[in-house]
């Protein structure tokens, strides 16, 4: 086994940190990652397709919201706006052509502002989302204004809560083989954005690489 | 896949594996009186919304902010009733 060189760190926006991963060479892609608690349980999966794309001489950059992840930036105090605008401002960051997007769950809601063509892992609404974390705070009898630990703004939760996905024929949407949502295509895997002590799922990683890179190289 | 004869017992047990992560030997030795919510160590907060919408799109079922509560989860023999009753069955 070869030694995979490790992710590049880079910045982009106002300090916002995002990795870059594969050869300058060949395609690139921008990955979107899940919303709130799934980003935390997916990254495993998703830096996992990300080496996985790298080695199958694809680009990946692979950057963190405002306000998610390793930002400089508190999430009480964001909109849906600027994560919308973080977009062209990643793109921007890399200094290559992006053919299009890779986006986890609720990473699919933010997709279209990607040129290109977008590939979807179990992408879900943003009432969905909302749904997820207002019955956390009712199941644990917590704060429902800061449920799962998160303090959202109106300027977040409103615009999420309406946040659907685009559909459009450039999509290709993988599902797990029980979610009986529309898809492209479906497999077997574990889903990890459910689990609550964040899992590895090597066979759904290449799987999912391997599914990518036929998709982006037709 | 679970057919059309299995109950709903068996296809939650199916949803706590897949959702949970909860192996087959434990899957199976859930019963009625088996406590979920505070007794289930897979079982925090997160994991009990993640489960619920699991639930909702797999048997087909609507739940609301509500019902959403420790007795609904208190053990699984009321999650299976609450289900039932959901169902009309």
């Amino acid at each position: 086994m070869t030694a995979e060189a490790a992710p590049r760190i880079c910045t982009y926006g106002n300090g916002e940190a995002m990795l870059a991963f594969g050869p300058a060479s060949g395609p690139h892609l921008l990955v979107l990652q899940p919303l709130f608690e799934e980003m935390n349980r997916t990254r495993s999966l998703v830096v996992a397709v990300c080496r996985g794309l790298a080695a199958r001489g694809i680009g990946c950059w692979l950057p963190d919201l405002p306000g998610t992840g390793e930002s400089p930036q508190a999430l009480d105090g964001l909109g849906w706006a600027d994560w919308r605008a973080a977009v062209p401002q990643a793109l921007a960051a890399t200094g290559v052509t992006i053919a299009g997007s890779i986006a986890f769950r609720g990473g699919a809601l933010i997709d279209s502002v990607v040129p290109g063509r977008h590939w979807r892992l179990a992408p879900t609404a943003g009432r969905s989302l909302l749904s997820d974390l207002r019955r956390s705070a009712l199941a644990s009898g917590s704060d429902p204004a800061t449920p799962a630990g998160y303090v959202l703004s109106p300027t977040l939760a409103e615009p999420l809560a309406a946040a659907d996905l685009s559909a459009d024929d450039t999509n290709r949407t993988i599902r797990l083989v029980r979610d009986e949502h529309p898809a492209d295509r479906r497999v077997d895997g574990i889903p990890v954005w459910r689990r609550p002590e964040p899992q590895r799922d090597d066979r759904l990683a290449g799987l999912l690489a391997d599914d990518i890179a036929a998709w982006i190289g037709t | 896949m679970t057919g059309a004869t299995a109950t709903i017992e068996d296809q939650l047990r199916a949803i706590l594996r897949d959702v949970l992560g909860v192996d087959a030997a434990r899957a199976e030795a859930i019963d009625d009186a088996t406590p979920l919510f505070g007794a289930m160590p897979e079982l925090d907060s997160m994991a009990v919304a993640g489960l619920l919408t699991e639930i909702e799109d797999r048997l087909h079922i609507l739940i609301d902010d509500d019902e959403v509560d420790g007795e609904m989860l208190e053990s699984f023999g009321s999650l299976a009733a609450f289900v039932r009753a959901k169902r009309g069955a």
